[in-house]
């Protein structure tokens, strides 16, 4: 559904985005992590067609985006984060001005859209009325309106409080599950891409560091936490029978290559230290996330 | 597409109050310039320079010789004034708001997307100045007669002239196309700088400070030469 290959964005003397080659395939739920500035939104733009690459190729939807971006963004809708409404106007008239943008649309389908939304009942209210999360909905409905098969989501959940984010999430849901689209996120929220992305890519400082479905940043590192009476005792002992890969925060230790936690406890017992807990630990999206930023640093 | 996009541009122009305020300070000046005529010593100057070059004033004083008069300070102040906050606003006021960002998302040309902006912008321009002539008509037209119109000017040089009413109509309708010419292009000024990457107040500063010292290169003698 999106393609980059070899995209590279230089702004004067800053390198943006380097060498950036990503498949979203059709149906997926692909989140993208980053730290500030790390390239996201510069990607993001790329892939509207918003921002030219220097170099490489972005194709949505099978065009290529910088020569053909009307067939391109013909079935694309977006949200970016805080969106932006005309607040003098009403949402529906806000909706029919986005709308002809993409293609002239019927008021029967506007109206379809904010009953999808629930924001039928006030769609003749003035923007500067609704709250944040009436905006995020209605954002949410401009990008619906062209019927898209890809939706791209900019930080969606920014700014939005904590029974506002769990909507979007949910909303997220219903639309890969009913309207079956292929969704892009971009969010800051780790724990919200955790719950929601299939695969996903992380960015540092404009370069690819990680991209893989959710399941793979589980498996590359199995953590298993071990409450023994000397902790630093019994990783010696394990070290020493090598039976380990690591260590971290007195209470968790990294299994080696095809060993189990059976083996584990046997060689402690055998060994005579206490052993009160084993019990594998799946590392988080956070953690994952927080140690490739680190060894990226490190490198 | 191409109505559509336009009737967008005019929906969010005219939808805007700031639109109407704009209106309201033009309709408040002409009152003001009106009651200035009538109240102080420049209705009995402008009878005197009638009668001085041998016209009775009561022929030319009419609601046509005062349209023109409350017309003028306005298209010479307030005109670039209001024509480059519209047209800094277009462009520049969108992208602030990230309003922009949001169409651009759509597959519309920015070339598609400025031209339609600008012509809502010339739309408005003629809007306005037919606005403005009109109501110095008709409030001109509550005071005063319609008679002949005596309309002068003092620069480039001091020259007037005396017209019967129909055509002296005639040549204020026509004025309006060229005040529509000259607010477009004031207003094109500041959308052209709304364009660039800049506050939608510094697009209107920058605009009406081109037209300042355009207005004082004019008056510098050493110039002269290259106005023919």
């Amino acid at each position: 559904m999106i393609e980059l290959t070899n995209v590279q964005k230089r702004f004067g003397q800053r390198l943006a985005v380097d060498d950036l080659t990503l498949r979203v395939p059709a149906g997926e739920i692909y989140g993208m992590l980053g730290h500030n500035g790390a390239g996201k939104s510069t990607a993001i733009g790329m892939m509207l067609g918003q921002v030219w690459p220097t170099h490489g190729e972005v194709k949505v939807c099978g065009y290529d985006v910088t020569a053909r971006r009307r067939q391109a963004l013909q079935q694309v809708g977006a949200i970016f984060e805080t969106p932006a409404f005309y607040d003098y106007l009403s949402g529906r008239r806000n909706l029919e001005i986005l709308s002809t943008y993409t293609a002239p649309t019927a008021s029967r389908r506007i109206l379809e859209v904010l009953d999808w939304v629930g924001l039928s009942g006030r769609a003749d209210s003035k923007v500067r009325t609704y709250s944040h999360g009436m905006r995020s909905r209605l954002a949410l409905a401009q990008a619906l309106l062209p019927e898209p098969v890809l939706l791209i989501l900019d930080e969606p959940s920014d700014g939005l409080d904590p029974e506002g984010i769990h909507e979007m999430r949910q909303t997220i849901l219903r639309l890969h599950r009913e309207l079956q689209l292929t969704i892009l996120l971009s969010s800051h929220f780790l724990h919200e891409v955790e719950q929601l992305c299939t695969r996903i890519t992380v960015l540092n400082q404009g370069r690819m560091v990680f991209e893989g479905t959710l399941a793979a940043t589980k498996q590359r590192q199995k953590w298993v936490r071990l409450r023994v009476g000397d902790f630093p005792g019994a990783v010696q002992l394990l070290r020493q029978a090598q039976l380990i890969s690591g260590e971290r925060d007195g209470a968790f230790i990294a299994l080696g290559d095809g060993i189990g936690t059976d083996r584990i406890v046997r060689h402690l017992v055998g060994q005579g230290m206490p052993l009160y807990e084993i019990a594998a630990q799946d590392e988080t999206l956070e953690q994952f996330y927080l140690r490739l930023m680190d060894t990226n640093r490190a490198t | 597409m191409f109505y559509h996009h336009l009737r967008n541009e005019l929906w969010k122009l005219f939808g805007k109050k700031r639109t109407y305020i704009g209106f309201g300070a033009f309709l408040l000046a002409q009152n003001a310039m009106l009651l200035a005529f009538r109240l102080t010593q420049w209705q009995n100057r402008v009878e005197r320079m009638l009668e001085g070059n041998g016209y009775a004033a009561q022929d030319y004083l009419s609601a046509l010789t005062v349209a023109v008069v409350m017309l003028v300070p306005q298209i010479l102040l307030l005109m670039p004034l209001y024509t480059s906050l519209v047209g800094g606003d277009l462009v520049a006021k969108e992208a602030e708001d990230g309003t922009m960002r949001m169409i651009l998302a759509r597959p519309i040309s920015r070339f598609r997307l400025l031209f339609v902006k600008w012509l809502a912008g010339v739309t408005f321009c003629a809007v306005l100045v037919l606005a403005l002539g009109a109501m110095a008509l008709v409030f001109a037209r509550f005071w005063f007669p319609w008679r002949g119109m005596f309309v002068f000017s003092v620069w480039p040089e001091r020259i007037f002239n005396v017209l019967s009413a129909g055509r002296g109509l005639k040549l204020y309708l026509y004025s309006q196309i060229f005040m529509t010419l000259n607010a477009s292009v004031v207003f094109g000024l500041a959308f052209m700088f709304g364009c660039f990457n800049m506050k939608p107040a510094a697009a209107t500063i920058l605009a009406l400070s081109f037209l300042f010292i355009n207005l004082v290169m004019e008056h510098i003698p050493f110039f002269e030469q290259y106005q023919e």
